[in-house]
């Protein structure tokens, strides 16, 4: 056996793959170690403000991850087996949450929620509730940005269901939930799953609209990145508070990536 | 059981208007591909709505487009099994077959069991549907439709995919489920042996009309139209006209032929355009004298040899167009048609049926 000398060509794909991978891991070795280095990110881990940003985020993301499959679910699936009429102006909206900068989905859910909004005002002049700045404004913020996502993908797994199985399963007596239950949302389960973690994913990751619609405020609207923002703008965390909640936020993400890739394997199977 | 059925139906440019009727036989929907058997399957299960059209069972109406009935399939207790049988892959064989049935898992468990077992699959329950071949596959299909109280079978080329030894095993399975059931079913295929081996009712199907409906052999002997005779495999089919009718028998001029027939569908009269129909095997070779009637001399152009048979096609030496005859390889030999190619030609007028043009004559 002779052994192949790597050519020019090898070397340089190569050079350029671990210049990029490097370009990728270093911010993460800064953060964890600046998290070692600084014992105030350590203190700052501990602080009460942090268990608080977290508690929220979970909180929150849970309840938009729920509505999002609640109400998603039936759109993605009339999306993949029926052709409804304005079906592609309806695709398209749903891509604008995804593309559109989350600020400006943030400016938008205000001028429509918002206490001067077009659906703001008269609900707040009839209940005198006003949504924006909290909590529940959090949660629009992150269902408006982050559902997209879920219905894609759901969207995508159930037109991988052979239509024909839900037919012949109707034929033998079952009824259409029947069918959706044991039939559909088993068949697709894949997909399904996987969306909804990426949906989870970028509901914990909400920023912008989050920071316009439902302000940044400590204990109420403050979830993890919005924590980030606080701290690094001179809020009483500071910089070891910024790294300290960046850590934490890595480590959720870690947490949901693992389970996709998991799921993601599962479904295959 | 009794299915009454007649509705028309518009899928794009493919025009579908059908009436059958089905009265706890096998009937068996015969047809080219495209010819719409598929679709009159589907309207029945309820899986396609026709434009206008009944369609009752057991006195029961699934759908009428005048009163707006439509009954969804779940209540429509038809036993639709496809070609590619769509068994469920995310669930083991016994969830598959007890798959809409209500009641306890237990209860569920031991009827899909019985319903396994009725086919030859006992024990195969907690099996994978990976593990099954073709054939098992195919009864798992037949055990989750038949494991319900449903009223008709409605088989849609259910056996095409297998090979030949393991469908004949099932049809005769089928044939048994059918007496001991007392299930009628309606079962589609292309395949004319087995639509043969299968009917007690046949019903012929082309471009989404019903040409001819009826017991098997009178639609065998007796096509209405020369597009029936070319579906159940006449080869020789020939335009002609009518030159004299008699009692028993009606000449036909065929180019210059002139043949005297005796199987005739229709009032026909003297000139009025007739397709010829004689099926390859009917055709005779005479070695010695000529025969009185329907004799002619030809030759043989082409022959090839399929398995124990030879398909010789004749030109007759008067002119007229070509004549194929199958034959059988030990006549083939004891005549010793491979060395001599001049034959006596006899067409027996029994064999020879005629049919109007234009096909429009009910059976």
């Amino acid at each position: 056996m002779t052994q192949r000398r790597p050519s020019g060509t090898t070397l340089a794909v190569a050079l350029l793959a671990l210049v990029f991978a490097l370009f990728f891991l270093f911010p993460f070795a800064g953060l964890v170690w600046r998290a070692m280095d600084d014992p105030r990110a350590r203190e700052a881990l501990g602080d009460p403000a942090v268990g608080t940003a977290l508690r929220l985020s979970l909180v929150t993301t849970a309840v938009s991850v729920t509505l999002s499959l609640l109400f998603g679910t039936p759109v993605a699936y009339l999306l993949a087996r029926c052709r409804i009429p304005g079906g592609a102006v309806l695709d398209a909206l749903l891509d604008l949450p995804i593309v559109l900068p989350p600020t400006v989905a943030g400016v938008a859910l205000l001028t429509a929620f918002g206490r001067r909004g077009l659906l703001g005002e008269p609900i707040e002049a009839l209940t005198g509730f006003s949504l924006p700045f909290t909590a529940l404004a959090v949660i629009v913020a992150q269902t408006f940005v982050a559902a997209p996502l879920y219905v894609r993908a759901a969207r995508a797994g159930f037109e991988a269901v052979d239509p024909e199985l839900e037919a012949i399963a109707r034929t033998l007596g079952a009824s259409r939930a029947h069918v959706f239950r044991r039939i559909t949302v088993p068949l697709a389960r894949g997909p399904l799953l996987a969306g909804a973690v990426l949906c989870w994913a970028r509901a914990l990751g909400e920023l912008g609209a989050t920071l316009i619609f439902a302000g940044n405020l400590a204990g109420r609207t403050q979830t993890l990145p919005l924590a980030v923002v606080a701290a690094f703008e001179g809020g009483p965390l500071g910089l070891p508070g910024a790294v300290a909640l960046s850590l934490v936020l890595l480590a959720v993400a870690l947490v949901l990536l693992m389970t996709l890739r998991i799921v993601a394997k599962r479904g295959l199977a | 059981m009794s299915l009454e059925a007649a509705f028309t139906t518009c899928t794009g440019r493919f025009a579908l208007d059908v009436a059958i009727e089905a009265h706890g036989e096998i009937v068996v929907l015969f047809g080219a591909s495209g010819a719409g058997k598929s679709l009159t399957l589907r309207a029945i299960a309820g899986l396609v709505r026709p434009d206008r059209g009944r369609i009752t069972l057991d006195g029961e109406v699934l759908f009428d487009a005048a009163n707006g009935i439509d009954l969804p399939p779940e209540a429509r207790r038809t036993g639709y099994v496809v070609q590619e049988l769509a068994l469920f892959p995310h669930l083991s064989v016994w969830e598959n077959v007890a798959f809409a049935l209500p009641g306890t898992r237990a209860d569920r468990r031991q009827r899909a069991e019985a319903s396994l077992a009725a086919l030859g699959l006992e024990g195969a329950g907690d099996r994978d549907l990976g593990t099954l071949s073709g054939g098992q596959r195919q009864r798992v299909a037949l055990a989750r439709v038949l494991v319900r109280d449903v009223r008709l079978l409605l088989l849609d080329e259910p056996f095409s995919a297998l090979d030949d030894a393991i469908r004949r095993s099932l049809r005769l399975e089928l044939r048994r489920l059918q007496r001991e059931l007392g299930r009628g079913a309606l079962f589609v295929t292309h395949d004319l042996r087995e639509a043969y081996l299968l009917a007690d009712r046949f019903v012929v199907l082309d471009a989404g009309r019903v040409l001819q409906a009826g017991a098997p052999d009178d639609i065998f002997s007796r096509p209405v139209s020369g597009r029936v005779a070319e579906l159940l495999g006449v080869r020789n089919l020939y335009r002609g006209r009518v030159v004299a009718t008699a009692p028993d028998s009606i000449e036909v001029e065929v180019g210059p032929l002139r043949w005297r027939c005796a199987s005739w569908v229709g009032v026909l009269r003297v000139g009025d355009t007739v397709d010829v129909a004689v099926r390859s095997e009917r055709v005779v070779l005479r070695r010695g004298d000529r025969p009185a009637t329907n004799a002619l001399d030809a030759i043989v152009e082409v022959e090839e040899a399929y398995g124990a048979n030879h398909l010789l096609q004749m030109r007759p030496l008067a002119g007229g167009p070509l004549i194929e005859v199958d034959m059988p390889a030990r006549p083939y030999e004891v005549l010793g048609v491979a060395t001599r190619k001049q034959w006596s030609l006899e067409l027996p007028p029994q064999d020879l049926h005629v049919m109007p043009a234009a096909g429009s004559v009910e059976a």
